[in-house]
């Protein structure tokens, strides 16, 4: 599970990239990102999200956003991939 | 009664309480007696003498050996006791053997007053503010007269005013604790204190306040004439302005005026050394008129707290300036004007030019005419760069330099001519840095600070402040250059990815807008184009391929093309938006990740019919003639980055009257993250469309968006708006 806080734009997007690069090579199927902290997200971060997804997805895992701002739910459905980036409310359940 | 006149001289004449009493010990030696004691009681109850004085020699010697030896019982029959614990004088005309014995403090006693023959005597209480301070005892030995009542009453009163006398002395002594105690505290505080009065002589000053005023001792202090002292320094208020005595907060206090705490920033003339203190005076007045008696000064230095404090306001202030504009001319002379006076008197920046000529860009001095001077003097003698010592040679070497201290002498080697060195006089250099400004590779200017008339010497702390302002100063000239460079380019290439002009749509009005993003200087991924589609239809197209610079370029022109494309080969919306799918999915590497909206118009009788088509593109508004917007079309996946895509086409009518409006998320993301403009917000502004030319609600809408993201966009921004011909 990776938490962000901040804002997830163009000058921070590159980070979350290389974390994301790890995670998905990782053990674990599933990828849960926390945006509970975030305060922003643009076109730059969103594209990341998505790579990240896709990526898991060839390898039969699976990418979960949680903490959703307003914000960020607008974006998703404005990008038109609410119903593709699954988002649950809690991550806990998912930690047993 | 002479001798009353007598002890009042004396006990007028010293605070000192065992001296003053054994004075008037003696003074009734023999007149009045042969021997006269006086005891004091202490504060635990206990009696002791405080003088002795005899007309024999021996006596006042034994009596103090036998007093010390069999201290008076202050319960017992002592006449002494008994007095000072009744307050009542007691006469004793003639005394016994049986009577002496009676109180004596034990055998040695009593054989000592038998044995000096005791024979009369006067005991009086010491009476001071109702208080028994102790007895005077006069006694007569052997043959003499008896004491009278007469007698008696003379030393009654004696013993009045004696006990007025000791009563004062132990106040002074308590009082002389006191300030023997505040002394030591104020001698050894921190900060320098120093107390003067109103005709400005120092009346005490520690050693806190001698190291500030570098004088050796508190006591060299205070011996200095008043006004002697502060024409060693030079005096400014925080903003420059110079103040002498009157206006210091202890001068106000005298003239019954308030004395706030006063920042000053004080020179030592002699040696240029600067420091910045606070200055707090408190008035002690007389209380009985009220009138001020003597002002308390508290001088703390701050010096260090200021000069860092100083230094970072300076650098951000600096920084701020030289960010708020590429015309780098200006802010490199806002610049200079900010290192005055604060800095040093003078600050000055020179520039290499393009044929590598040393060029003046900014001085500034608070004298005009002292710019002047300088003007003149870059004119008359301009540097060149292979000169050895100044400007050339920190451009040369990329070293910074400090001249501390710069002698007559030095000035005369310096000179070129008389001219010249009359011009170097008149500017009156007595330090100076200067500090290289860098380009990429090598110094391409340099900052040069002077300090002149105020004496203020340089420090390797103003060194290095200088040299962060010129590092400071050579990126924002490097890249105001840049800038400059760029924004040609970048305008140029802007231009030819955004259609040149907008088609003419009969029965309609059109009308676009693009604003670049604030201060980056290149290419921004907003597109937009209309184009005719189909043989009665037209395509309006809005996008935003994510990032900036070259690759958004490229994917902005990928983009157009390929809709373009696509339309003139007859496909729906939707497989137009599948095309550019395809085409950004078969971009090398990262996909290039674009939103688009597209919006095919054609005209029915009376109104248009529309089909919108989303590919993660925002909704674009309706907004009635009432000005109410609403969001049309359905969301559908961005392009670029999933494998598949899908699109929901939807249908709305445009009425005369009504307008349409594209736009890209540069216009509802404009402004902090916590506060933009919103969707909301751009509703808000579509309320005065009906009343507004489309220019002017694209240019309202612009402004808005500016306005709400503090001037500087984040993002680049497109409008596209259509609206019927009535």
């Amino acid at each position: 599970m990776l938490g962000l806080c901040g804002e997830l734009d163009l000058a921070s997007a590159p980070l979350l990239e290389s974390e994301l690069e790890n995670a998905v090579l990782g053990p674990s199927s599933t990828i849960v990102l926390d945006l509970n902290e975030l305060g922003f997200i643009d076109s730059t971060g969103l594209r990341t999200i998505l790579s990240a997804h896709e990526r898991a997805r060839e390898r039969g895992g699976q990418l979960l956003l949680t903490g959703c701002s307003e914000q960020v739910k607008r974006l998703l459905s404005i990008a038109g991939v609410s119903e593709r980036l699954r988002t649950i409310t809690s991550p806990d359940g998912l930690l047993v | 009664m002479d001798l009353l006149v007598e002890a009042g001289a004396v006990l007028a004449s010293s605070l000192d309480l065992a001296t003053t009493m054994g004075q008037v010990a003696r003074l009734t030696v023999p007149g009045l007696a042969d021997l006269c004691v006086i005891d004091l009681r202490d504060d635990d109850g206990s009696i002791r003498d405080v003088a002795v004085a005899a007309r024999s020699e021996s006596i006042p010697g034994d009596l103090e050996e036998l007093r010390r030896r069999y201290p008076l019982d202050p319960a017992g029959g002592h006449p002494v006791a008994r007095v000072i614990r009744s307050g009542e004088p007691v006469l004793l005309p003639e005394m016994t053997s049986e009577l002496l014995s009676s109180f004596a403090q034990g055998s040695e006693h009593a054989k000592f007053m038998i044995e000096n023959d005791y024979r009369s005597a006067v005991v009086a209480p010491l009476l001071a503010r109702e208080r028994t301070l102790g007895a005077l005892s006069v006694l007569r030995l052997g043959d003499g007269d008896p004491y009278s009542a007469q007698d008696a009453e003379l030393v009654y009163e004696l013993a009045r005013r004696s006990a007025m006398a000791i009563d004062n002395a132990r106040l002074f002594s308590e009082l002389r604790s006191v300030e023997r105690r505040l002394e030591a505290i104020l001698a050894n505080l921190a900060e320098a204190i120093t107390v003067v009065d109103e005709h400005g002589r120092m009346v005490f000053a520690n050693q806190a306040a001698a190291d500030l005023l570098l004088i050796d001792t508190p006591e060299d202090l205070m011996a200095q004439a008043p006004g002697t002292i502060m024409p060693r320094f030079l005096v400014y208020d925080e903003h420059g302005r110079q103040l002498d005595l009157e206006q210091m907060p202890a001068r106000r206090l005298f003239r019954g005026e308030r004395a706030e705490p006063l920042l000053v920033r004080n020179i030592i003339r002699t040696t240029g050394e600067e420091r910045w203190l606070i200055v707090r005076s408190s008035a002690i007045t007389d209380p009985q008129n009220g009138e001020v008696l003597f002002a308390v000064n508290v001088f703390e230095n701050i010096t260090q707290v200021k000069r860092v404090q100083l230094a970072e306001s300076f650098m951000s202030e600096a920084s701020r300036v030289l960010a708020s504009s590429m015309d780098y001319g200006e802010t490199l002379q806002r610049v200079a004007r900010l290192a005055v006076p604060q800095i040093a008197d003078w600050c000055s920046v020179d520039l290499l030019n393009e044929r590598g000529e040393i060029e003046n860009v900014a001085v500034h001095h608070p004298d005009p005419e002292m710019v002047a001077l300088a003007q003149r003097l870059d004119r008359d003698y301009r540097r060149t760069p292979d000169e050895v010592a100044g400007v050339p040679e920190v451009l040369r070497t990329g070293e910074a330099r400090i001249y501390t201290d710069i002698q007559p002498e030095a000035l005369a080697a310096y000179a070129h001519d008389n001219g010249h060195l009359q011009l170097l006089q008149a500017i009156g250099a007595r330090a100076v840095i200067i500090a290289p400004m860098f380009g990429p590779a090598k110094p391409i200017g340099a900052i040069t600070l002077v300090s002149s008339e105020s004496l203020r010497r340089l420090s390797n702390a103003d060194l290095a402040l200088v040299e962060r302002l010129a590092r400071r100063a050579g990126t924002a000239v490097e890249n105001a250059r840049l800038y400059t460079e760029r924004t040609v380019i970048a305008d140029t290439l802007q231009r030819a990815l955004l259609p040149r002009s907008l088609p003419e749509i009969p029965e309609a009005q059109l009308q676009a807008h693009y604003s670049a993003a604030g201060e980056l200087n290149q290419v921004g991924g907003d597109f937009y184009d209309v184009f005719q589609y189909g043989s009665d239809g037209w395509m309006l197209v809005i996008g935003d391929v994510c990032g900036k610079g070259p690759r958004a370029a490229a994917g902005t022109a990928l983009a157009r093309h390929t809709l373009r494309a696509a339309a003139m080969s007859g496909k729906s919306p939707t497989d137009m938006l599948g095309m550019l799918h395809q085409a950004l999915l078969l971009q090398p590497a990262e996909a290039d990740l674009c939103t688009v909206c597209l919006v095919s118009f054609r005209r029915t009788s009376e109104n248009a019919q529309l089909h919108v088509a989303l590919a993660g593109h925002p909704p674009p508004l309706l907004i009635d003639q009432h000005g109410d917007a609403r969001a049309i079309g359905r969301p559908g996946t961005l392009l670029g980055v999933l494998d598949t895509i899908e699109i929901n086409e939807s249908q709305d009518t445009l009425r005369p009257g009504e307008t349409l409006l594209l736009y890209t998320d540069g216009v509802p993301e404009a402004g902090r993250s916590d506060r933009q403009l919103g969707e909301d917000g751009l509703m808000r502004l579509c309320r005065n469309a009906p009343q507004l030319q489309l220019r002017e609600l694209l240019e309202h809408i612009q402004e808005a968006a500016v306005e709400h993201a503090g001037g500087r966009l984040r993002d680049d921004l497109a409008l596209l708006a259509l609206r019927l011909t009535p």
